[in-house]
């Protein structure tokens, strides 16, 4: 029963991962752009739930696509009028120019919020489902089914729609979509705009699960990368598998070690994992 | 026809905008000639994680001090024999990173020739910056230090307005024991971090020390993000009381995620994050009951002979300047002040020799409680109140004397 709990807690856990990673993880596999600023831009989609929440009483889950698309709009201009300009250069220029804009954005976060810890606190909170010793905590079960159905909704649409296999072919060849008449550019902002979408989505959903402070934003940056290269780039079911995968190692983790110890040994198994499988659990060639 | 020439060409009505503009200005310096007569002013260095992830804390104290520099300065300065002096408390901002805080301390002494210098934030960085201030021989008051190692290290111009840690968990352990006889098995989760495992260390001995079996002692890295795991694991050694440290933000997450592993136990105590009012805010019904301790409460009442006079008038003052209820970080930074002002004036100098044996033999009555120094700098005079959320707010149940309700169980 023991191992039973700790397998759903590291699931659900592993869902909310998922959700932090999947817009990183597009970014960083269509744009080559390690994108620091992910973590604000949750921060920021929190905010938005906090806000509506207080203002106005509205529940977190249903200022998601509010969020969503506020995200999307200040990722679509952040790239079209600033990083589009660095975005053929190699990494280390695109990730030098996100660091300069995190410590801007983050900084104007803490000025207008305060670095102060705050959370919704719900009238009628979720709860929980017991069933027998089994404990499962409905708002983070609630999470990951939409963070896994936002994820999925990406990934058909990446898939299917005319929109999707243009973001998916300038991925393949920059050169060969420009010549094809893709608007490579327009695409580009698309893409970094669906990653800060995703990530606004992501934050306005944990604002009643996490405390909410600009000060977070990096504890999210830092789960995002881990679980992106242990997923694989490049591929957007990799964030779900990756988040899945560390969340119920990290879970074990402190079971059989200590929760000290949890991360320590979710990095062993990451660096295992970069040895023996560089593409990462779901990445394919190419990418790493 | 010089004077003749000026003023046609000025026109009248800009001659009498000229005129008042000169009053104004010789008014203006004749009344700020007056109020600073005589002024020389009082450096104070203040590194302070202003921003990253101890800013809370940080602008906190720095509320703290401004407070104090403010009062001081309304009423006229610091007196010390003839002279009045003016304070102004530097601040340096080290971005909550440590070997900076050191960084600025000696810029603080050696580029701003600050006289006095008031530590970083916590034990840690307390520790760094205290040799240097040292090495300078300038008198430091430490505002948020407890842990031993702090003190152990044989400086002479270094004092801390926070007893050492045991004074939190003892007072409480006797409590629970006797009103909750029925508590018996004590788990405790803690941050793996200076302060927080320093005090988890004292709790663990303050448990067995009383008799209680200690059931599980687990440790957490910072920046954990889920504590589900360890809280099943926590659940099935059926504890009776459960002692998280930490700071804001984890303890936040570990009294929710208590809740969704189904840990229910009569005596939740957390460690230091329930004297602040976030927590209170941040967590709703969550928080009723859950207990803590810390080395100041606005309950407290005492009168005092520094700048403030007693813990109504400086709780009242802090009111209204800030709009909110002072916690003890920020009365400790006002008491940092408190306490080195009155050094000075016992002193009659500002010889940084001579304050720091006034610091040494301070005795003295503050708004924050009476003010004594041990021999290793650490204050031994001070008996910090236990406290509960009760009702949202946090009211004090120990000491006896000033206690506003009784321990009650969590559940």
């Amino acid at each position: 029963m023991l191992y039973l709990q700790i397998l759903v807690n590291g699931l659900l856990l592993g869902g909310l991962y998922a959700c932090i990673a999947s817009g990183f993880s597009l970014v960083w596999g269509v744009l080559n752009v390690i994108n620091i600023l992910h973590g604000s831009f949750i921060v920021i989609g929190s905010y938005v739930g906090l806000l509506a929440h207080q203002q106005f009483g509205i529940n977190p889950f249903l200022t998601v696509p509010v969020a969503g698309l506020l995200l999307y709009g200040f990722g679509y201009l952040l790239q079209r009028g600033v990083i589009n300009r660095a975005v053929g250069q190699p990494v280390l220029v695109t990730l030098t120019l996100t660091f300069g804009l995190e410590l801007l954005v983050n900084n104007m976060l803490i000025a207008g919020f305060t670095a102060d810890y705050k959370k919704v606190v719900l009238e009628n909170p979720f709860g929980q489902i017991e069933l027998g010793a089994l404990f499962v905590p409905v708002d983070r079960l609630l999470s990951m089914v939409l963070a896994l159905l936002l994820t999925g909704i990406l990934y058909w649409m990446l898939r299917g729609s005319k929109l999707g296999r243009a973001i998916v072919a300038v991925r393949m060849d920059r050169e060969a979509a420009a010549l094809m008449g893709v608007k490579v550019n327009s695409i580009y902002a698309v893409t970094f705009g669906l990653g800060a979408l995703m990530a606004g989505a992501a934050g306005s959903m944990m604002s009643m699960i996490y405390p909410i402070s600009p000060i977070i934003s990096t504890a999210y940056l830092g789960k995002a990368f881990v679980i992106c290269v242990m997923g694989g780039l490049g591929s957007v079911p990799g964030a779900i598998v990756g988040g899945l995968a560390l969340g119920v190692i990290e879970s074990f983790g402190s079971l059989f070690f200590s929760a000290e110890l949890a991360t320590t040994f979710s990095f062993v198994l990451l660096i295992l994992l970069l040895i023996f499988r560089p593409t990462g659990l779901m990445g394919r060639r190419g990418y790493e | 026809m010089e004077d003749y020439r000026v003023e046609h060409r000025m026109g009248l009505k800009t001659r009498r905008i000229v005129q008042a503009a000169l009053i104004c200005a010789v008014a203006s310096v004749g009344m700020s000639a007056g109020a600073v007569a005589a002024d020389k002013t009082l450096k104070f260095g203040a590194p302070l994680p202003l921003t990253g992830p101890l800013s809370p804390e940080g602008l906190k104290q720095k509320e703290g001090y401004d407070l104090w520099a403010e009062q001081v300065n309304k009423a006229g300065g610091i007196k010390v024999g003839g002279d009045s002096y003016k304070i102004e408390v530097v601040y340096a901002d080290y971005q909550s990173n440590t070997p900076r805080a050191v960084q600025l301390a000696e810029k603080l002494i050696t580029a701003d020739k600050v006289n006095f210098l008031f530590s970083p934030f916590g034990s840690g960085a307390t520790k760094a910056a205290s040799a240097v201030s040292e090495k300078y021989g300038i008198p430091t008051i430490a505002a948020t230090a407890s842990s031993k190692a702090v003190y152990d290290q044989g400086y002479k111009y270094l004092f801390g307005t926070f007893t050492p840690n045991s004074t939190l968990t003892t007072p409480l352990t006797k409590l629970v024991k006797e009103k909750l006889p029925a508590v018996k098995r004590v788990a405790i989760l803690a941050r793996n971090d200076l302060f927080p495992l320093a005090i988890a260390n004292v709790m663990d001995g303050s448990a067995k020390g009383s008799g209680l079996e200690v059931v599980a002692f687990e440790k957490y890295a910072i920046g954990t993000l889920d504590h589900a795991s360890t809280l099943t694991k926590l659940r099935a050694t059926k504890p009776d009381w459960v002692f998280a440290t930490g700071y804001t933000n984890d303890l936040i997450l570990i009294r929710e995620q208590m809740r969704n592993a189904g840990l229910k136990v009569p005596v939740v105590t957390m460690i230091a994050g329930p004297a602040y009012k976030e927590y209170a805010e941040s967590l709703g019904k969550q928080a009723e009951n859950v207990t803590s301790a810390a080395w100041w409460h606005p309950a407290v009442r005492y009168s005092g002979e520094d700048v403030f006079g007693s813990t109504e008038k400086y709780n009242a003052l802090f009111e209204a300047k800030y709009n909110k209820v002072p916690d003890y970080v920020q009365a400790s930074a006002s008491a940092s002040g408190v306490i080195l002002q009155l050094a000075i004036q016992k002193a009659g100098s500002v010889d940084p020799k001579k304050v720091r044996d006034a610091l040494a033999a301070l005795d003295a009555k503050t708004f924050y409680g009476p003010v004594k120094f041990g021999s290793d700098g650490q204050i031994t005079s001070l008996d910090p109140p236990v406290f509960q959320i009760q009702g949202g707010k946090p009211v004090v149940i120990l000491p006896a004397d000033i206690k506003q309700a009784d321990l009650k169980p969590v559940s």
